[in-house]
């Protein structure tokens, strides 16, 4: 491996193996957007006081997050001799006392207690690997969260960081490629195109410079799978995107974070700061003579940025507005030059396949899908989290195991299984694999990661008005099928909960469907999915909503309540739609 | 309010940025973080520094939800429109803070101390229903609780 690189890896282990054997007590805050919503800042502020006014002789520090969404701030504690750690979760800063208590003491906290970490479990305390949302989980993407912190470029050097990268420095760009391609690595952002094949699209390119840009566009609502990977260990992707550089010959990369992600953002710009100033980004890199400069992108609120013409304009400094290809990316994209679109999760799995070999990377699921992929889920939901699992498993197992099933006394109605685009699925499809191919099949897709799960009491047609409403919204207003269609939808959905729906309006839908499939981009083209996909299995609610002018769930204002309704008494059609 | 920042101040403002390099966003972005908003004189500026034209600059700012063309009112509120928010009883939430506000959506009161927009989901669903009080997380609400700290951050002063 490059001397330089091995170098810093040493130093970096070095200090770890310091810190490791410090002899004082390690408290580690998930600080993350997450976390930040449930007061960690506050959480780490006390513990950091009780440190600072030697309450505890202890060394407070921030990481990332162990997708304990709703349990946060969840709180590491290691002993001073480091043979115990526990994780503790839900420390809000009413019970951060508590916990300081204990942490002074020397003793255990089991009534926050998630699991054992380091070390043996204990009589009151499992194993964190025993708990039910860890089992069956793969932690590959996500194995430095909550182990590092992900400020300190060291911590992931410590942990096989930038490994794979001096990899594949030492290997031509037509066998980095290769490697990429044998392990089965697909597009995560919910395409599943081969990453290997866009590389060397990119690498078979004519022209220069070349440019990589990183989709940290997340912008499907109910999805955060990219932002618990760039606040928790942004290295991962920088490596990631090295890699790809080296493979396709790529002079510059950006990565295209949302507006809506400001720490997120922060952590990345960081990261990138501290790559450069170790050499690994920038002119000569690590003295190899290769040069590769990383920009961090804010982007400003447009949810068409997330495909990749539209981000490519958005960074052009253009109306975010989705190009008609051809010509695609890899022949005239940024500045009209060749350019490679990835998603967060594609380039963060490039280090652990160059690290561990393709073979390693892609033993892990028996599904045609290779790899890992993460998951949030939300909406009713118990626990509203972030996993890591090999595809595959049923949507079933997200829901029950995971989510811990649903937080009503309601049945399951259905469930989106990732963005507006994707389609609705009614409860029967529950027991679809966390594959590609079952939905692609109901003209729907899997999409990027965020299942949203709905009991009986929320009402199709209010979902979908939601839906549509934001394509609505969020159209770029290029073709008319698409800023007029989704308008239509709209005022037709919003008729319909007012009570003036017309027999005529599943034909109307039908149409609109026919209609948007000619945009010109994914979004125009998929914005009526919801509509088309529970047409099909809810088609009875229609129906109801249109000709008998009742809202099961009773959410439709201008509708009687039917027998899911909550609410009492039928409101006064007046108080109607909004 | 704060005085509309004058030509000169903006154009020293945007002077690090160049054509033809990526840097409408960025320059728009600094122009927000300084002054809370982007100026009308700002498109002028940022469109002579990158060399094009206002009217292109002022497409990207329309274009943008995050840009504002006004300036922030004291207290933004981002009402979450996410699915999450939405099932869990969002959109009584927005109701409850619109009736309470006397305001809509994208709208400030008229003594610009609140202002009201629509948030795109940041991935906090396990707090859902939200709003965000200047970018800060205020979740599990009820249209009771939501309404409770409109009034509390009112009669704060």
């Amino acid at each position: 491996m490059n001397a330089r690189l091995q170098k810093l890896i040493a130093d970096a282990k070095a200090a770890w193996q310091a810190e490791q054997s410090s002899g004082r007590i390690r408290v580690r805050v998930t600080l993350d957007t997450s976390s930040i919503a449930r007061g960690a800042e506050e959480t780490l502020a006390r513990l950091q006081e009780a440190a600072a006014s030697r309450k505890i002789d202890a060394d407070v520090g921030i990481t990332g997050s162990w997708g304990f969404c709703w349990l946060e701030p969840c709180v590491s504690v290691r002993s001073a001799a480091g043979t115990h750690a526990v994780l503790y979760g839900n420390v809000t800063p009413d019970r951060v006392n508590e916990l300081v208590e204990a942490i002074a003491a020397g003793r255990d906290l089991p009534s926050l207690a998630l699991g054992v970490i380091e070390g043996n479990a204990t009589a009151e305390i499992p194993l964190l690997e025993d708990h039910p949302f860890m089992k069956g989980q793969v932690r590959r993407l996500m194995a430095n969260l909550g182990r590092i912190d992900p400020e300190n470029i060291d911590h992931y050097l410590a942990h096989g960081g930038y490994e794979g990268f001096g990899k594949a420095l030492e290997m031509d760009a037509e066998a980095i490629v290769k490697e990429v391609l044998d392990s089965g690595l697909g597009g995560r952002g919910g395409g599943g195109f081969p990453t290997g094949r866009k590389w060397d699209f990119l690498r078979n390119a004519t022209s220069s410079p070349r440019y990589l840009i990183c989709n940290a566009d997340e912008g499907d609502p109910g999805a955060w799978v990219n932002r618990i990977l760039m606040e928790g260990d942004p290295h991962l992707i920088i490596e990631g995107m090295l890699i790809a550089a080296l493979a396709s010959h790529a002079d510059e990369g950006y990565i295209y974070i949302r507006y809506e992600y400001p720490l997120a953002f922060e952590r990345m710009k960081k990261a990138v700061a501290q790559a450069y100033e170790k050499g690994l980004l920038g002119k000569d890199i690590l003295g190899t003579g290769k040069n590769f400069e990383l920009i961090v992108f804010l982007g400003a609120g447009s949810y068409v940025c997330g495909e990749e013409t539209g981000l490519i304009n958005s960074i052009d400094g253009y109306r975010g507005m989705p190009r008609i290809k051809p010509p695609f990316p890899a022949q005239a994209g940024l500045w009209n030059r060749p350019t490679n679109v990835n998603n967060v999760e594609s380039y963060a799995n490039a280090p652990l396949i160059l690290r561990n070999g393709a073979q390693w990377w892609s033993s892990v699921s028996d599904a045609k899908e290779k790899g890992t992929k993460m998951f949030t889920f939300s909406g009713h939901v118990k626990q509203a989290g972030c996993i890591e699992i090999p595809f595959g498993p049923k949507v079933r197992t997200l829901l029950e195991q995971y989510g811990g099933g649903l937080s009503g006394d309601l049945p399951l109605k259905g469930f989106q299984p990732g963005g507006p685009l994707s389609g609705i699925l009614p409860a029967s499809d529950i027991d679809l694999p966390l594959t590609l191919d079952p939905y692609r099949e109901r003209g729907m897709f899997l999409g990027s990661g965020g299942v949203v799960f709905f009991d009986q009491s929320a009402c199709i047609l209010d979902l979908c008005l939601f839906f549509l409403g934001f394509c609505e919204d969020e159209s770029c207003g290029r073709c008319t099928t698409c800023h007029g269609g989704t308008q239509r939808a709209v005022e037709i959905l919003r008729r319909i909960a007012a009570g003036g729906g017309r027999d005529a309006d599943l034909e109307n839908f039908e149409n609109l469907i026919g209609t948007l499939v000619w945009s010109n981009c994914l979004h125009g083209q998929f914005a009526m999915t919801s509509i088309k996909t529970s047409l099909k299995t809810f088609r009875d609610e229609y129906i109801e909503h249109i000709v008998d002018k009742v809202c099961r769930a009773g959410v439709c204002k201008g509708l009687m309540p039917g027998r899911w309704a909550r609410r009492a008494a039928p409101q006064p059609a007046a108080a109607a739609a909004s | 309010m704060a005085a509309e920042p004058g030509l000169q101040e903006l154009r020293e403002l945007v002077a690090e940025f160049q054509p033809g390099r990526g840097h409408v966003l960025p320059a728009l972005h600094k122009v927000q973080r300084t002054y809370g908003w982007v100026p009308r004189a700002a498109i002028e500026a940022i469109a002579r520094q990158l060399n094009t034209t206002p009217a292109l600059i002022y497409g990207a700012v329309t274009f943008y939800s995050d840009f504002r063309t006004h300036p922030p009112a004291k207290f933004e509120v981002a009402w979450c429109c996410g699915p999450a928010c939405r099932l869990r009883g969002g959109e009584a939430i927005r109701e409850a803070i619109q009736e309470e506000l006397g305001i809509g959506l994208d709208e400030q009161t008229p003594d610009h101390r609140f202002g009201l927009h629509v948030g795109q989901c940041n991935g906090t669903c396990h707090e859902a229903p939200q709003i965000w009080v200047n970018g800060r997380v205020r979740g599990n609400l009820t249209p009771e609780s939501a309404r409770d700290i409109i009034r509390s951050l009112r009669d704060g002063e």
